[in-house]
């Protein structure tokens, strides 16, 4: 199952690279297209991570993980920088954990 | 860019240590896929207990973006051979694409810079993939630590480092939303990866705005 997994992730990865390395595109590709690819890569990963903050196992979040979920977003809109930005959401879910949980 | 693909990879062999992975599998995603967001979506989906045809279509809609970074490229291996061309491919990477680009368009011809570059990530990427498998079991009860929040906090920070126009702002707001609002009413993966695969549509209904609204 994980072996599938990674297989056919790593196949299909690589016919995406070598594709159009290979073969040549249409020489202008309608400008929609091209706006549609550049969206989409930050499109899936937003609705896979929205889930996780506000609905994870199907209940509306409330605790630590959304306020964490701000620090990330604020931290790294200002800094450009991931790994504070997931420091940053790290320190805070220990922290705001150990604190509900005393 | 090496010491944030360094410290990306380092997340990487940590994060998914601890989500389970057996460390030949964590090794064999570096080693085979090789693509960073795809990887860390990987091991989240695994943990889920996705469907491997799901988990492979999911990472080839992130992927896609590199159809037009070949595409870009393809003018410079004009005189290539086939199997150099197909090999130079499999090291495509958005770094790699991102800093050999701006030599070529500068006039630069030998396509050693991209093959360095690209190579040189590779290994830095395998090697610090290793460290954070080895490491990942030194941190205790990831929990309590507020580990098991790094994947999800990997994932923000690359929306938001996406984002350059307010476009995009819409789209990832869009797209977050649309799969909470499913996943909440109980809705699979599918739903969710389907939301994220739609979103991006937005930039098209509205076209006017699409240059207007440049943030820089």
């Amino acid at each position: 199952m994980t072996w599938l997994a990674i297989a056919s992730s790593a196949i299909v990865t690589y016919l995406v690279r070598a594709f159009a390395f290979k073969m040549a595109l249409p020489s202008a590709l309608p400008r929609g297209a091209i706006r549609y690819l550049d969206a989409l890569p930050a499109a899936i990963i937003a609705a896979l991570v929205g889930p996780a903050v506000l609905v994870p196992a199907g209940t509306v979040t409330k605790g630590s993980e959304l306020i964490a979920a701000i620090v990330v977003i604020g931290v790294v809109a200002r800094s450009r920088n991931l790994l504070a930005g997931v420091l940053a959401g790290v320190a805070v879910v220990a922290l705001l954990r150990l604190i509900l949980a005393a | 860019m090496l010491v944030t693909v360094t410290v990306v990879a380092l997340t990487f062999g940590v994060v998914a240590r601890q989500s389970g992975l057996a460390p030949v599998e964590i090794v064999a995603m570096s080693l085979f896929v090789f693509a960073g967001a795809s990887q860390f979506v990987m091991v989240q989906l695994l943990k889920d207990g996705v469907a491997w045809p799901l988990i492979a279509a999911t990472v080839l809609l992130i992927n896609l973006r590199h159809l037009l970074m070949a595409a870009a490229l393809r003018p410079y291996f004009g005189g290539v051979s086939t199997v150099r061309r197909l090999g130079a491919a499999f090291f495509l990477t958005d770094e790699a694409f991102a800093m050999s680009i701006g030599w070529f368009r500068r006039g630069r011809t030998e396509l050693a810079y991209y093959v360095t570059f690209a190579v040189a990530l590779y290994l830095l990427w395998n090697t610090a993939t290793v460290i954070g498998i080895v490491l990942g079991p030194t941190i205790g009860e990831p929990r309590r630590l507020g580990v098991d929040f790094a994947i999800t906090a990997t994932f923000m920070a690359i929306v938001v480092l996406g984002v350059r126009r307010r476009s995009d702002v819409a789209v990832a707001l869009v797209a977050a939303l649309m799969a909470s609002a499913l996943a909440y009413l109980g809705a699979s993966v599918i739903a969710v990866v389907a939301a994220g695969a739609l979103a991006p549509l937005l930039v098209l209904l509205f076209p006017d705005l699409r240059d207007k609204a440049e943030i820089e």
